[in-house]
């Protein structure tokens, strides 16, 4: 067990590390980001840009750093100055490790056109140079940076924090709900295998695990809140987690904007969509794995021995059920932190994949990458959580 | 599961003096017309993509005919200027609703079906070197995998399709990707690039789930008496792969790729909708269900018009896919 623990937890490291890769080459792939912004401020003419400037903002979010070394910083903070071990230079601080401000060759052609090529090196960055940067402490260690456009110059890892309580919140909930009516909907169908229940449920749960989240989102804003209020119904609030003034709902009367009740009647509809979509595929997931159970020669020994049904079915059929279930669970976790994109951006909820949403939508990539990367670490950590577990809820299962 | 039946006999002489007998096909072909859900669903897909196919022959309207005097006309209303129906009504613009769906149909549903195909290939040639080779191929491939299926699926798309569509200028493609796909979705060249990119994304993170499959399948398959005889036969590997392991990992095939439509549809839809997609005034689908959901709350039949073709289709695919796994199913009597 503590073998394969450890050979599991270098896997997590080796994997976290090529995903960081991943997500960092798409971002340094990406063009865009705050050179772009300076360069427009120029070609505008709304202020004189100077090399100084660029300077400045390249050294700002480690532009004019080397590759590699951006990289190493960027995943540990790593080197933030000159290195050295007891006092001793590992390597001299006068090491290049970037360029500030590039040597410029104008290229002029026989035709006339002028191209200007970016050649040599003006004035380097040397390693001594980064001990005067403030420098992140790495991804790794939860330092994502700055954010560049959504919230400028704001931590990313803030950002974060301010969303995550409403991610927490939605799928948290929607999540406990779903398993909490989905399971039972799941052991009475096959438990009642072909009675009406099982078609009503087998054909609700087959349509609700094919309609796309946003298909159903928009419905429900259209029934719920548009049509209810135009036909002078009760109506449930859309977008946002919270209202900017109050508002009239018939039957119940004036609502604050920013009460409680106002916050649990908008949290009502993307909590229902995203509850009735895990419902429908987690109780056909049971359905089916309790059909498989029910089969199985020790269901029918535990019936022939006099075993109450009620028995039969939670001790012996159930337990078994829930193994494969198990794993399903283990997906929920990337999903409680990084949210669901959809839902959240059909009903303007503040979450995490919002803000993923957003983020992407005014070219910050770095917040993008942070929540990709976070959800990626926790895609693993749920991975190795549902290995154990296995061992837990399957004594037969042993992991070496 | 029959071995090679799927090929038809040959016509002849031995043919006539053996009794009559079905191919696999037939059989498949009669359970599946069983499944009532799954043969309406293929007619509402045929009769959708047929529209979407004739779409520049049937739409009443040019496909962005802006018009600021009718903008968002309820269905069946006159055109004020030239008393034209508009049968769907118009969109924010003032363009007829029911030409831009029906362009529409042809740009949502042809990604659906290139991405799928790309995938089916890509994941079907790696799924089969994969479990017929073994060894260091099957390694290679199968940690390829594993990392792809690691990272979350939407974030990384919406990223990977943001990143691309948001600098579209940038890339350039080569004209034997754009020429045919202008082509297909019936848009013009320079539309064509965000089209394509969005395909290449799709597809590029799509193909772990039929390699997956494949592989499993190959697993299977090859320790089969057959693939020994083919062997001893002198068969060699590749003709053993293409003539006998494929065929037999076939069916379940079908069943992934037509679950694969939905949600290569699906992901199109979402990331067009969150705007990460094709863009206007190139029509899809998910791009239109944007559009419409900011009018909603005055204009409630707005969000119906693209979302009531997204619903059909994506039943649809799941009632085929249903119907195809239960026909393919040998086990299964119907």
């Amino acid at each position: 067990m503590t073998a394969y623990l450890v050979r599991r937890l270098i896997q997590i490291v080796i994997v976290t590390i090529l995903s960081a890769m991943l997500g960092y080459s798409l971002l340094y792939l990406a063009p865009g980001g705050p050179l772009l912004f300076l360069q427009q401020m120029q070609n505008t003419g709304q202020r004189r840009v100077t090399e100084e400037d660029i300077a400045r903002l390249k050294a700002r979010y480690e532009l004019d750093l080397y590759l590699p070394i951006r990289f190493t910083r960027w995943l540990a903070g790593f080197p933030a100055g000159p290195i050295q071990v007891g006092g001793v230079n590992l390597i001299p601080p006068d090491t290049v490790v970037g360029c500030a401000i590039p040597g410029q060759v104008r290229l002029r052609y026989p035709d006339g056109t002028v191209e200007i090529r970016e050649e040599g090196c003006v004035r380097d960055v040397t390693l001594a140079d980064l001990a005067e940067r403030r420098t992140s402490r790495g991804i790794l260690f939860g330092d994502f940076g700055l954010s560049q456009q959504i919230a400028r110059d704001r931590p990313i890892s803030d950002l974060l924090m301010t969303r995550l309580p409403y991610t927490i919140q939605l799928m948290g909930v929607s999540t406990l709900l779903a398993i909490l009516i989905g399971v039972p909907i799941g052991i009475y169908s096959a438990v009642r295998q072909y009675s009406r229940f099982d078609y009503a449920m087998t054909g609700i749960t087959f349509v609700g695990s094919s309609l796309p989240t946003l298909f159903m989102g928009v419905m429900a804003i259209l029934i719920f809140s548009v049509l209810a209020k135009d036909a002078g119904l009760p109506y449930l609030p859309s977008g946002g987690a919270q209202g900017i003034r109050n508002y009239d709902i018939p039957w119940i009367g004036t609502v604050q904007a920013g009460s409680t009740l106002d916050r649990t009647l908008r949290f009502i509809m993307p909590c229902a969509v995203l509850t009735f979509f895990n419902i429908a595929a987690w109780s056909r997931f049971i359905r089916s794995s309790m059909l498989e159970v029910l089969r199985q020669d020790y269901v029918r020994t535990a019936r022939a021995k006099g075993v109450r049904e009620r028995a039969v079915i939670t001790k012996h059929a159930l337990r078994n059920a829930l193994i494969p279930f198990v794993t399903l669970l283990a997906g929920v976790l990337p999903t409680l932190v990084a949210g669901a994109a959809i839902t959240e951006s059909v009903f303007n909820w503040p979450g995490m994949g919002r803000l993923l949403v957003d983020a992407l939508g005014r070219s910050d990539y770095t917040v993008a990458m942070a929540i990709l990367f976070i959800s990626t670490v926790l895609v693993l950590i749920g991975y190795l959580i549902s290995d154990i577990l296995y061992t837990v809820v399957d004594p037969r299962i042993r992991l070496a | 599961m029959a071995t090679t039946t799927s090929t038809p006999a040959a016509p002849g002489a031995i043919e006539r003096l053996q009794p009559r007998s079905e191919g696999q096909w037939t059989v498949v072909f009669r359970r599946f017309r069983r499944h009532r859900l799954a043969m309406a669903s293929l007619a509402i897909l045929i009769i959708i993509f047929t529209a979407s196919i004739l779409a520049p022959w049937i739409a009443p309207f040019p496909r962005d005919d802006i018009g600021l005097n009718r903008t968002r006309l309820p269905p069946m209303s006159a055109d004020p200027v030239t008393g034209q129906l508009h049968i769907l009504g118009t969109d924010h613009l003032g363009r007829d609703f029911f030409t831009r769906v029906i362009y529409a149909a042809r740009v949502s549903l042809m990604v659906a079906i290139s991405v799928t195909t790309l995938v089916a290939i890509i994941g079907t040639i790696l799924g089969l070197l994969a479990g017929f080779f073994g060894g260091w191929v099957d390694n290679t491939i199968s940690r390829i995998m594993e990392f792809v299926a690691t990272i979350p699926d939407l974030p990384i798309l919406l990223i990977l399709s943001a990143i691309m569509i948001q600098n579209a200028d940038l890339i350039v493609l080569p004209s034997w990707i754009i020429g045919p796909v202008a082509w297909i979705m019936a848009v013009p060249n320079r539309e064509a690039t965000q089209v394509a990119l969005l395909i290449l994304v799709l597809a590029s993170l799509g193909w772990v789930g039929v390699g997956r499959l494949m592989r499993g399948m190959v697993l299977q398959v090859r320790e089969m008496q057959y693939i020994e005889s083919a062997r001893a036969l002198g068969g060699s590997n590749v003709w053993i792969l293409i003539k006998h392991v494929f065929p037999n990992a076939f069916p379940p095939l079908i069943v992934a790729f037509t679950l694969g439509l939905n949600g290569a549809l699906v992901s199109e839809v979402a990331i067009s909708f969150l705007g990460f997609g094709v863009q206007d005034p190139t029509p899809t689908w998910g791009n239109m269900m944007g559009f419409a959901t900011s009018y909603m709350f005055n204009h409630p039949w707005m969000p119906l018009i693209p979302g009531l073709p997204i619903f059909l289709c994506s039943l649809a695919f799941n009632f085929i896919g249903d119907g195809l796994r239960d026909a393919l199913d040998p086990r299964l009597k119907l």
